[in-house]
Protein backbone atom coordinates (compact mmCIF):
# COMPACT_ATOMS: atom_id res chain seq x y z
CA UNK A 1 0.00 0.00 0.00
CA UNK A 2 2.98 2.50 0.49
CA UNK A 3 3.76 2.27 -3.21
CA UNK A 4 0.02 3.69 -3.54
CA UNK A 5 0.00 6.22 -0.99
CA UNK A 6 3.39 7.73 -2.31
CA UNK A 7 1.93 7.96 -5.64
CA UNK A 8 -1.02 9.37 -4.25
CA UNK A 9 1.31 11.79 -2.61
CA UNK A 10 3.12 12.49 -5.93
CA UNK A 11 -0.25 13.09 -7.62
CA UNK A 12 -1.21 15.64 -4.41
CA UNK A 13 1.93 17.59 -4.84
CA UNK A 14 1.93 18.13 -8.37
CA UNK A 15 -1.73 19.51 -8.34
CA UNK A 16 -1.13 22.07 -5.14
CA UNK A 17 1.51 22.95 -7.75
CA UNK A 18 -0.24 23.13 -10.60
CA UNK A 19 -3.15 25.33 -8.87
CA UNK A 20 -0.35 27.66 -8.24
CA UNK A 21 -0.04 27.95 -11.84
CA UNK A 22 -3.83 27.84 -12.31
CA UNK A 23 -4.33 30.87 -10.05
CA UNK A 24 -1.88 33.46 -12.08
CA UNK A 25 -4.32 33.12 -15.05
CA UNK A 26 -7.73 33.07 -13.99
CA UNK A 27 -9.32 36.49 -13.00
CA UNK A 28 -13.02 36.09 -12.54
CA UNK A 29 -14.28 35.67 -9.02
CA UNK A 30 -15.75 32.68 -9.24
CA UNK A 31 -13.14 30.51 -10.97
CA UNK A 32 -10.28 31.73 -8.75
CA UNK A 33 -12.44 31.20 -5.47
CA UNK A 34 -13.12 27.35 -7.40
CA UNK A 35 -8.91 26.94 -7.25
CA UNK A 36 -8.25 28.38 -4.13
CA UNK A 37 -10.80 25.64 -2.72
CA UNK A 38 -9.15 23.03 -4.69
CA UNK A 39 -6.15 23.96 -3.55
CA UNK A 40 -6.85 24.26 0.38
CA UNK A 41 -8.59 20.49 -0.64
CA UNK A 42 -5.50 19.25 -1.96
CA UNK A 43 -3.20 20.68 0.41
CA UNK A 44 -5.34 18.93 3.36
CA UNK A 45 -4.88 15.64 1.40
CA UNK A 46 -1.85 15.97 1.46
CA UNK A 47 -1.29 16.57 4.82
CA UNK A 48 -3.24 13.68 5.28
CA UNK A 49 -1.22 11.38 3.51
CA UNK A 50 2.23 12.22 4.71
CA UNK A 51 0.91 11.42 8.52
CA UNK A 52 -0.20 7.93 7.20
CA UNK A 53 2.89 7.42 5.38
CA UNK A 54 4.75 8.14 8.74
CA UNK A 55 2.21 5.82 10.50
CA UNK A 56 3.15 3.15 8.44
CA UNK A 57 7.37 4.27 8.74
CA UNK A 58 7.47 4.10 5.60
CA UNK A 59 9.54 7.27 3.70
CA UNK A 60 8.06 8.56 0.84
CA UNK A 61 10.28 9.41 -2.00
CA UNK A 62 10.67 12.99 -1.62
CA UNK A 63 8.55 15.69 -3.82
CA UNK A 64 10.98 16.92 -6.74
CA UNK A 65 12.25 19.94 -6.25
CA UNK A 66 10.40 21.50 -9.58
CA UNK A 67 7.64 19.90 -11.56
CA UNK A 68 6.95 19.71 -14.84
CA UNK A 69 3.97 20.90 -16.64
CA UNK A 70 2.26 18.75 -18.64
CA UNK A 71 2.09 21.40 -21.41
CA UNK A 72 2.47 25.03 -21.02
CA UNK A 73 0.09 27.51 -19.32
CA UNK A 74 -0.24 30.84 -20.76
CA UNK A 75 -4.07 31.94 -20.35
CA UNK A 76 -6.96 30.94 -19.23
CA UNK A 77 -7.85 28.13 -21.16
CA UNK A 78 -4.42 26.41 -20.56
CA UNK A 79 -5.18 27.02 -17.02
CA UNK A 80 -8.63 25.58 -16.83
CA UNK A 81 -7.24 22.41 -19.16
CA UNK A 82 -4.21 21.86 -16.89
CA UNK A 83 -7.18 21.53 -13.65
CA UNK A 84 -8.90 18.90 -15.36
CA UNK A 85 -5.93 17.29 -16.15
CA UNK A 86 -4.45 17.62 -12.94
CA UNK A 87 -7.93 16.43 -11.47
CA UNK A 88 -8.15 13.48 -13.40
CA UNK A 89 -4.56 12.28 -12.39
CA UNK A 90 -5.56 13.03 -8.62
CA UNK A 91 -8.10 10.60 -9.55
CA UNK A 92 -6.32 8.14 -11.11
CA UNK A 93 -4.02 7.73 -7.79
CA UNK A 94 -6.68 7.52 -4.97
CA UNK A 95 -8.05 4.88 -7.63
CA UNK A 96 -4.87 2.57 -7.22
CA UNK A 97 -5.87 2.73 -3.16
CA UNK A 98 -9.09 1.03 -3.92
CA UNK A 99 -7.78 -2.58 -3.62
CA UNK A 100 -5.16 -1.94 -1.23
CA UNK A 101 -7.41 -0.62 1.58
CA UNK A 102 -10.59 -1.77 3.44
CA UNK A 103 -13.52 -0.39 5.63
CA UNK A 104 -13.04 3.25 5.96
CA UNK A 105 -9.71 3.61 4.14
CA UNK A 106 -11.25 2.66 1.02
CA UNK A 107 -14.34 4.63 1.93
CA UNK A 108 -11.77 7.95 2.01
CA UNK A 109 -10.15 7.09 -1.31
CA UNK A 110 -12.89 6.32 -2.74
CA UNK A 111 -14.64 10.27 -1.43
CA UNK A 112 -11.56 11.55 -2.89
CA UNK A 113 -11.30 9.77 -5.95
CA UNK A 114 -15.12 11.07 -6.32
CA UNK A 115 -14.49 14.21 -5.05
CA UNK A 116 -11.72 15.08 -8.12
CA UNK A 117 -13.78 13.27 -10.70
CA UNK A 118 -16.55 15.79 -9.63
CA UNK A 119 -14.17 18.81 -9.78
CA UNK A 120 -12.81 17.63 -13.18
CA UNK A 121 -16.31 17.93 -14.82
CA UNK A 122 -17.19 21.56 -13.01
CA UNK A 123 -13.76 22.46 -14.42
CA UNK A 124 -14.67 20.95 -17.95
CA UNK A 125 -18.20 22.84 -18.00
CA UNK A 126 -16.58 25.92 -17.03
CA UNK A 127 -14.18 25.41 -19.87
CA UNK A 128 -16.80 24.27 -22.59
CA UNK A 129 -15.42 20.86 -22.84
CA UNK A 130 -17.15 18.28 -23.70
CA UNK A 131 -18.03 15.57 -22.84
CA UNK A 132 -18.13 16.67 -19.69
CA UNK A 133 -17.89 12.86 -17.97
CA UNK A 134 -15.49 10.09 -18.55
CA UNK A 135 -17.20 6.32 -17.91
CA UNK A 136 -14.43 5.19 -15.41
CA UNK A 137 -12.95 8.11 -13.43
CA UNK A 138 -9.41 7.21 -12.59
CA UNK A 139 -8.49 4.51 -14.99
CA UNK A 140 -5.83 4.95 -16.91
CA UNK A 141 -5.89 5.76 -20.69
CA UNK B 1 -54.57 9.28 -19.22
CA UNK B 2 -55.38 6.05 -17.13
CA UNK B 3 -53.18 3.94 -19.00
CA UNK B 4 -49.98 6.29 -19.42
CA UNK B 5 -50.62 6.82 -14.81
CA UNK B 6 -50.44 2.85 -15.18
CA UNK B 7 -46.71 2.60 -17.15
CA UNK B 8 -45.56 5.63 -15.26
CA UNK B 9 -46.60 3.77 -12.04
CA UNK B 10 -45.01 0.56 -13.18
CA UNK B 11 -42.16 1.86 -14.17
CA UNK B 12 -41.03 3.67 -11.18
CA UNK B 13 -41.97 0.89 -8.80
CA UNK B 14 -39.88 -1.43 -11.01
CA UNK B 15 -36.54 1.03 -10.52
CA UNK B 16 -37.33 1.96 -6.92
CA UNK B 17 -37.16 -2.29 -6.61
CA UNK B 18 -34.06 -2.13 -8.44
CA UNK B 19 -32.81 0.05 -6.03
CA UNK B 20 -34.16 -1.50 -2.72
CA UNK B 21 -33.46 -4.60 -4.27
CA UNK B 22 -29.76 -3.54 -3.91
CA UNK B 23 -29.85 -2.95 -0.30
CA UNK B 24 -31.60 -6.28 0.48
CA UNK B 25 -28.99 -7.97 -1.65
CA UNK B 26 -26.37 -6.87 0.45
CA UNK B 27 -27.68 -7.34 3.64
CA UNK B 28 -28.54 -11.51 2.60
CA UNK B 29 -24.92 -11.81 1.46
CA UNK B 30 -23.66 -10.69 5.17
CA UNK B 31 -26.22 -12.57 7.29
CA UNK B 32 -27.71 -15.35 5.64
CA UNK B 33 -26.10 -18.66 7.31
CA UNK B 34 -28.59 -20.89 6.04
CA UNK B 35 -27.92 -22.95 3.16
CA UNK B 36 -29.66 -21.89 -0.06
CA UNK B 37 -30.55 -23.81 -3.09
CA UNK B 38 -30.71 -21.32 -5.12
CA UNK B 39 -27.62 -19.57 -7.11
CA UNK B 40 -27.22 -16.36 -5.15
CA UNK B 41 -27.07 -13.80 -7.68
CA UNK B 42 -23.96 -11.98 -8.18
CA UNK B 43 -23.16 -9.38 -5.53
CA UNK B 44 -22.56 -6.79 -8.41
CA UNK B 45 -25.97 -8.00 -10.78
CA UNK B 46 -27.69 -4.53 -9.10
CA UNK B 47 -24.88 -2.91 -10.00
CA UNK B 48 -25.82 -4.07 -13.85
CA UNK B 49 -29.05 -3.59 -12.82
CA UNK B 50 -28.90 0.18 -12.11
CA UNK B 51 -26.94 1.09 -14.77
CA UNK B 52 -29.37 -0.51 -17.19
CA UNK B 53 -32.03 1.01 -15.54
CA UNK B 54 -30.15 4.25 -15.71
CA UNK B 55 -29.50 4.18 -19.93
CA UNK B 56 -33.44 3.37 -20.34
CA UNK B 57 -34.09 6.30 -18.31
CA UNK B 58 -32.11 8.62 -20.12
CA UNK B 59 -33.46 7.32 -23.24
CA UNK B 60 -37.05 7.91 -22.94
CA UNK B 61 -36.12 11.44 -21.82
CA UNK B 62 -34.36 11.85 -24.19
CA UNK B 63 -36.87 10.25 -27.14
CA UNK B 64 -39.65 12.86 -25.40
CA UNK B 65 -37.44 15.49 -25.07
CA UNK B 66 -34.95 15.22 -28.36
CA UNK B 67 -33.42 18.69 -27.48
CA UNK B 68 -31.41 17.09 -24.78
CA UNK B 69 -30.07 14.81 -26.73
CA UNK B 70 -26.25 16.03 -26.99
CA UNK B 71 -26.51 16.92 -23.20
CA UNK B 72 -27.65 13.49 -21.94
CA UNK B 73 -26.47 11.33 -24.67
CA UNK B 74 -22.52 10.67 -23.48
CA UNK B 75 -24.52 9.89 -19.96
CA UNK B 76 -26.35 7.48 -20.99
CA UNK B 77 -22.98 6.19 -22.78
CA UNK B 78 -21.63 6.19 -19.68
CA UNK B 79 -24.02 4.04 -18.07
CA UNK B 80 -24.03 1.45 -21.09
CA UNK B 81 -19.72 0.83 -20.71
CA UNK B 82 -20.59 0.43 -17.09
CA UNK B 83 -22.85 -2.49 -17.71
CA UNK B 84 -20.77 -3.82 -20.61
CA UNK B 85 -18.50 -4.28 -18.15
CA UNK B 86 -20.19 -5.43 -15.16
CA UNK B 87 -21.93 -7.90 -17.83
CA UNK B 88 -18.05 -9.28 -18.88
CA UNK B 89 -17.02 -10.04 -14.86
CA UNK B 90 -20.35 -11.27 -13.38
CA UNK B 91 -20.19 -13.73 -16.65
CA UNK B 92 -23.00 -15.42 -17.98
CA UNK B 93 -25.52 -14.21 -20.28
CA UNK B 94 -27.11 -11.56 -17.67
CA UNK B 95 -28.88 -8.90 -19.71
CA UNK B 96 -31.40 -8.79 -17.51
CA UNK B 97 -32.97 -5.96 -19.96
CA UNK B 98 -33.49 -2.78 -18.04
CA UNK B 99 -36.90 -3.19 -15.93
CA UNK B 100 -37.99 -0.17 -17.54
CA UNK B 101 -36.93 0.00 -20.71
CA UNK B 102 -40.02 -1.63 -22.86
CA UNK B 103 -41.65 1.12 -20.95
CA UNK B 104 -41.65 3.51 -24.47
CA UNK B 105 -41.93 7.03 -22.74
CA UNK B 106 -42.45 7.10 -18.94
CA UNK B 107 -43.94 11.30 -18.76
CA UNK B 108 -42.17 11.47 -15.55
CA UNK B 109 -38.72 11.57 -16.40
CA UNK B 110 -37.14 15.04 -15.91
CA UNK B 111 -33.69 16.23 -15.02
CA UNK B 112 -34.54 16.28 -11.81
CA UNK B 113 -35.67 12.42 -11.33
CA UNK B 114 -32.33 11.29 -13.19
CA UNK B 115 -30.24 13.55 -10.84
CA UNK B 116 -32.18 11.49 -7.38
CA UNK B 117 -31.58 8.07 -9.43
CA UNK B 118 -27.85 9.12 -10.40
CA UNK B 119 -27.39 9.95 -6.94
CA UNK B 120 -29.03 7.01 -5.51
CA UNK B 121 -26.97 4.83 -7.73
CA UNK B 122 -23.49 6.52 -6.49
CA UNK B 123 -24.48 5.63 -2.99
CA UNK B 124 -25.43 1.91 -4.02
CA UNK B 125 -21.83 1.94 -6.10
CA UNK B 126 -19.82 3.15 -2.94
CA UNK B 127 -21.41 0.59 -0.54
CA UNK B 128 -20.40 -1.75 -2.98
CA UNK B 129 -17.15 -0.62 -3.41
CA UNK B 130 -16.99 -0.32 0.41
CA UNK B 131 -17.46 -4.44 0.45
CA UNK B 132 -16.17 -5.65 -2.50
CA UNK B 133 -13.26 -7.81 -2.97
CA UNK B 134 -9.95 -6.19 -4.04
CA UNK B 135 -10.07 -6.98 -7.82
CA UNK B 136 -13.56 -5.59 -7.88
CA UNK B 137 -13.03 -2.35 -5.93
CA UNK B 138 -11.84 -0.05 -8.57
CA UNK B 139 -14.07 -0.99 -11.10
CA UNK B 140 -17.47 0.36 -8.37
CA UNK B 141 -15.22 2.81 -7.42
CA UNK B 142 -15.62 4.22 -10.40
CA UNK B 143 -18.61 3.75 -11.55
CA UNK B 144 -19.78 5.80 -7.84
CA UNK B 145 -17.26 8.15 -9.12
CA UNK B 146 -18.93 8.56 -12.52
CA UNK B 147 -22.51 8.58 -11.25
CA UNK B 148 -21.43 11.40 -9.05
CA UNK B 149 -20.19 13.90 -12.19
CA UNK B 150 -23.63 13.09 -13.79
CA UNK B 151 -25.64 14.39 -10.76
CA UNK B 152 -22.72 17.42 -11.41
CA UNK B 153 -23.14 17.48 -14.88
CA UNK B 154 -27.11 17.44 -15.05
CA UNK B 155 -26.93 20.38 -12.66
Amino acid sequence: MTEQLAAALAAEEAAIYAYGVIGVHLTDADEVSRARAADLEHRARRDDLIDRIDELRASAAPAPAAYALPFEVTDREGALKLAVHVEDGVAQAWRALLPVTEGDERSDALSHLTDSAVRATRWRRIAEVTPLTMAFPGRPG
Amino acid sequence: MVFTGTVLTNSRRNFLGVLLGSAALAGCGVFDSEPEPAPQPDAFQPLLDEALALAAAYDRLIVSQPALATRLTPLAEDHRAHAADLTRLIGAAVVSAAPSASAPSAPADSIATLRKAEQAGQKAAAAACKTAPADRAMLAGSIAACRATHAEALR
